[in-house]
């Protein structure tokens, strides 16, 4: 997403925008507009607004509209140069500090720690006092002194994380200067970080300078909003009724503090799509290799033909830009679907499955009329790129599919061990919390994000046992945890640990253990082992297959590396832009393989020794 | 414990800085405090009595450095000097008569804005993409109003307007200070109003903050797995996602105090409240140096402890601070 798409469509920062535009407007030409001197004063003392005076006058019969004007051109000249200075002097340290490191960063962390602690008011105000005349510039410059320690802070941790970026390694070998990688190479990549680091030094600038006026110690000699309400208070205007001279300053300050930050929600937002609102796009997709890659597929796909597909029903709403140019895709092959050839009574059964994610360029389909039947027992393994959408899939299985994905056709019927079906799609939520982790578990991609970093082992266990199993006691709560991560090959002793105290694989093993402590039915498990080094991938799956062995339950076990699907699954099934576009038993496919893609992964594979 | 220890040994060096600081401004700063003091006390400080006032100061003609150790062998035994706009006060006492009312008002209203902010918070981010998000907007703009604006609307509406609060003081003149009930009755019924002030200036911050943590946060798979172990709602959403999301607002608890502090002493002088700020504000229009240069001390001392405490509320929350304990 490019910024120009992004920025006119957020009406925070439009009104943002027009605020801030209104103001400046003030601040230039109000002075020219105004009628009278902002500082001559008249008979016509504590007037209300008239044709005359449009804010009415002060005590000493002064124009408050002129003050007004006058009083924006203070504020916002402080709030800029304040906030201009402050941002120099934090980009400039945070940037040093976090860059070069060592001794330098150590005295600049520290010096930061301490102008961030320090409280800035009390200090302006004891500057200010020791001040011998106060301009407007010297409170702008005091003001930026007291500010700029948190900006600092912040651009010195993206610089930290920025500095061994392929780029700046980079840059760095073909022996470019530090400063030039500093402020050419590194810099203009936190530029958002910087801007809105910027919005708030202006508003604390424009904050400080009305607090401190309003105090009587700024500039004496210039009207700003602060002085406004300096003389409005000390001549208890408030007490009079006076509205007109104290409503205006004291709401211009909070409306272009409120401008300047809505503006920064747009920056927010752009570096951080979970904070989208509004009704469109509201949260970037589960993850954004989901989202990103889904869409690539459907663009693919949009280029693709219309397979000649069973379940025309099933489409219900899902629109195919049929009419699109020849893709990559020259010759379109029919899916070839064999089916699944175990034993057993289906567990999950998905039929003429759509899920669609709603973007800003229409509807991307992530997954297309996708039907399959998990059976008791059975290992099915789900193959595709990055993108292909079997992450999709599996969550709008298990019913974790994230805003804005929506399945718009097809069912997912779940049957218990008697045979009877549950309309997945349409459980309610109480339902549906019921059957989760007692019959449908999941094991997470990467278990160093799927364990909660604040609380032990212990109480991830815990808490799901005690929703599920409410009648047993604290003991036998422990007992079972212990007995579960024994079997996944862990000390019991490990049971109070962190997450943070555990290696990779030991996280992921914790995970599975986690899944099987209710013994469900199936348990989905999304790439359980990629993160994971070969050795240690080699025992978490020896282990998982083990341990379907000893429990009997299903798998949905989701990779991209199909070797090892063939390996441990009974049923493979390969998705490609949203589609199955090979289904059947693992044995056949590895012999046979029906769909040009399949063939073209595996003969890759052959290519790569990984089948010898 | 080591990330504490490092902690105490951050906070024990800015305290030195802020002590250091509290020399060196007036010493640095362009202009002669005495001068000022001189020419502001048009014609009442007779000019001979410069010295005796430069050496109040402690600003003799001894090299920097033994000026220095002077300093810091009178704070060493609380000697903060003499105020010269109520001499001959020591400055502690005037410190220390004035030091309860703020960390009473100050410490319970940040207490209470920072539970109802991230509260809030966390209900916004729960919720988002509802009518909620429609509230942003309006915090935002509450959060920019200044706090002694937002003080005089107060003090207009409720105290002068409807007569509900007492707009001046900290208690009922007509009583006389001491711990009985009527009393700190009185005591509860002035702080009300700087409380909400201070409350309703500072709390909106808190949300906006904890709701952006809490949306990115509820991203996370551990969120994710939450959801899938069938857990309810509320464990979800407290036990991982609200649980993960406070640390940032700990941790950047020292620049929202920093902001709170300021604005608070902008309240305490709108509506006459006997403390820090208050205090400050007429020691520096009586332009009274030690008692300013104590007072800058003191609150920045007491800000770098509640740091502290913050830094080992964290300690407790997240336990990969407490890694080689």
């Amino acid at each position: 997403m490019s910024i120009s798409s992004m920025i006119p469509r957020s009406g925070k920062v439009r009104a943002g925008l027009v605020i801030v535009a209104v103001f400046v407007v003030f601040a230039v030409f109000g002075p020219m507009v105004a009628q009278h001197d902002p500082n001559a004063t008249s008979f016509d003392m504590l007037e209300p607004p008239s044709s005359d005076h449009w804010l009415g006058t002060t005590q000493t019969g002064q124009d408050v509209f002129a003050q007004f004007m006058t009083g924006a051109r203070t504020s916002l000249l402080v709030g800029l140069l304040a906030g201009i200075v402050s941002q120099v002097v934090s980009v400039v340290i945070g940037l040093i500090g976090g860059y070069l490191r060592g001794a330098a960063d150590d005295l600049l962390y520290i010096l930061t720690a301490v102008f961030l602690v320090i409280p800035g008011m009390p200090l302006l105000i004891v500057l200010t006092g020791y001040l011998p005349s106060r301009g407007l510039f010297a409170i702008a410059i005091v003001i930026a002194i007291t500010s700029w320690a948190g900006s600092a802070r912040v651009i010195r941790a993206q610089t930290l994380s920025l500095r061994n970026r392929e780029f700046v390694e980079a840059a760095r070998a073909t022996g470019e200067n530090r400063m030039r990688i500093m402020f050419f190479e590194v810099l203009p990549n936190m530029l958002p970080l910087v801007a809105s680091g910027f919005l708030f030094s202006v508003i604390g600038g424009i904050l400080s300078e009305a607090g401190l006026a309003f105090l009587g110690l700024g500039s004496l000699t210039t009207t700003s909003w602060g002085s406004m309400l300096y003389f409005a208070q000390n001549s208890q205007a408030l007490l009079a009724g006076a509205w007109w001279w104290y409503v205006p300053p004291g709401l211009a300050i909070a409306v272009i503090g409120a401008g300047l930050a809505l503006i920064n929600f747009g920056i927010d937002e752009f570096s951080n799509p979970r904070l989208r609102t509004g009704s469109r796009v509201r949260r970037a997709a589960p993850t954004s290799r989901a989202a990103g890659g889904d869409a690539t597929a459907a663009s693919a796909q949009a280029a693709g033909t219309r397979t000649a597909d069973a379940e025309p029903g099933g489409a219900a709403g899902a629109v195919e830009p049929d009419d699109a140019d020849a893709g990559e895709e020259t010759a379109p092959a029919a899916p070839a679907l064999r089916g699944s050839e175990m034993e057993g009574s289906p567990i999950i059964e998905v039929d003429g499955l759509q899920v669609d994610y709603p973007t800003a360029f229409g509807d991307v389909h992530a997954v297309r009329d996708v039907s399959l039947t998990l059976r008791r027992g059975e290992i099915l393994g789900l193959a595709g790129e990055s993108g292909s959408g079997k992450s999709t899939l599996t969550n709008a299985i298990t019913r974790l599919l994230r805003d804005p994905a929506r399945v718009v056709g097809g069912e997912i019927t779940y049957r218990d061990s008697e045979g009877r079906g549950t309309d997945l799609l349409h459980l309610e939520d109480r339902e549906l919390r019921a059957l989760r982790w007692n019959e449908i578990a999941v094991v997470f991609q990467s278990a160093m994000n799927a364990l909660n970093p604040v609380t032990s082992i212990h109480a991830q266990f815990d808490d799901v046992i005690r929703v599920h199993r409410p009648g047993l006691s604290p003991a036998r709560r422990t007992e079972l945890a212990t007995e579960h991560l024994e079997r996944v090959g862990i000390d019991a002793n490990r049971l109070e640990a962190f997450p943070h105290e555990l290696s990779g694989g030991m996280k992921q093993r914790v995970a599975i253990a986690i899944a099987l402590v209710l013994e469900p039915d199936v348990i989905f498990m999304d790439e359980p082992t990629t993160a994971l080094d070969l050795l240690v991938q080699r025992e978490v799956l020896d282990q998982i297959v083990r341990l379907r062995e000893q429990y009997g339950f299903a798998i949905v076990f989701t990779t991209h590396d199909l070797a090892l699907l063939l390996e441990i699954s009974d049923t493979v099934a390969v998705m490609r832009h949203g589609r199955l576009v090979e289904y059947g038993p693992a044995r056949e496919t590895y012999v046979d393989p029906q769909h040009p893609y399949t063939r073209a992964l595996l003969s890759s594979l052959a290519d790569l020794g990984s089948l010898a | 414990m080591r990330y504490l220890l490092k902690k105490l040994g951050l906070y024990a060096f800015i305290a030195w800085a802020a002590l250091t600081l509290n020399f060196l401004i007036p010493r640095l700063m362009p202009g002669d405090p005495v001068r000022v003091l001189i020419a502001g006390s048009e014609g009442q400080i007779d000019p001979e009595a410069r010295d005796a006032i430069a050496a109040q100061f402690g600003l003799t003609d001894d090299p920097l450095i033994v000026q220095y150790f002077h300093y810091l062998a009178d704070l060493a035994r609380f000697d903060l000097g003499v105020s010269l706009s109520n001499y001959p006060v020591p400055v502690i006492d005037i410190i220390s008569g004035a030091m309860p009312w703020t960390l009473v008002l100050v410490g319970v209203s940040t207490v209470i804005s920072f539970l109802l902010g991230t509260g809030l918070g966390v209900l916004l981010a729960w919720r988002r993409g509802t009518w909620s998000d429609h509230v942003l907007p309006a915090l935002t703009f509450l959060n920019a109003i200044p706090y002694f604006w937002m003080a005089l609307i107060l003090v207009l509406v409720l105290a002068v307007g409807l007569g509900w609060f007492p707009y001046a003081g900290a208690y009922d003149r007509t009583m006389f200070p001491e711990l009985s009930a009527p009393f700190l009755g009185s005591v509860a019924y002035h702080a009300a109003l700087p409380a909400l002030t201070i409350v309703i200036g500072s709390f909106a911050g808190w949300v906006l903050q904890m709701r952006n943590m809490t949306v990115t946060i509820l991203g996370e798979d551990y969120v994710s797995m939450a959801e899938a172990k069938g857990l309810p709602g509320r464990m979800v959403l407290f036990g991982y996602a609200a649980r993960n999301a406070i640390l940032p607002s700990i941790t950047g608890f020292a620049l929202a105090l920093g902001a709170v502090v300021g604005g608070s002493m902008l309240t305490e002088v709108i509506f006459n409240y006997p403390g820090l700020g208050y205090t400050l504000f007429q020691a520096v229009s009586a332009q009274d140096f030690p008692l300013m240069q104590g007072l800058f001390l003191i609150i920045s001392l007491a800000v770098i402890v509640a740091n502290l405490i913050a830094d080992a509320a964290y300690v407790f929350l997240d336990p990969r601070t407490r890694q080689g304990a």
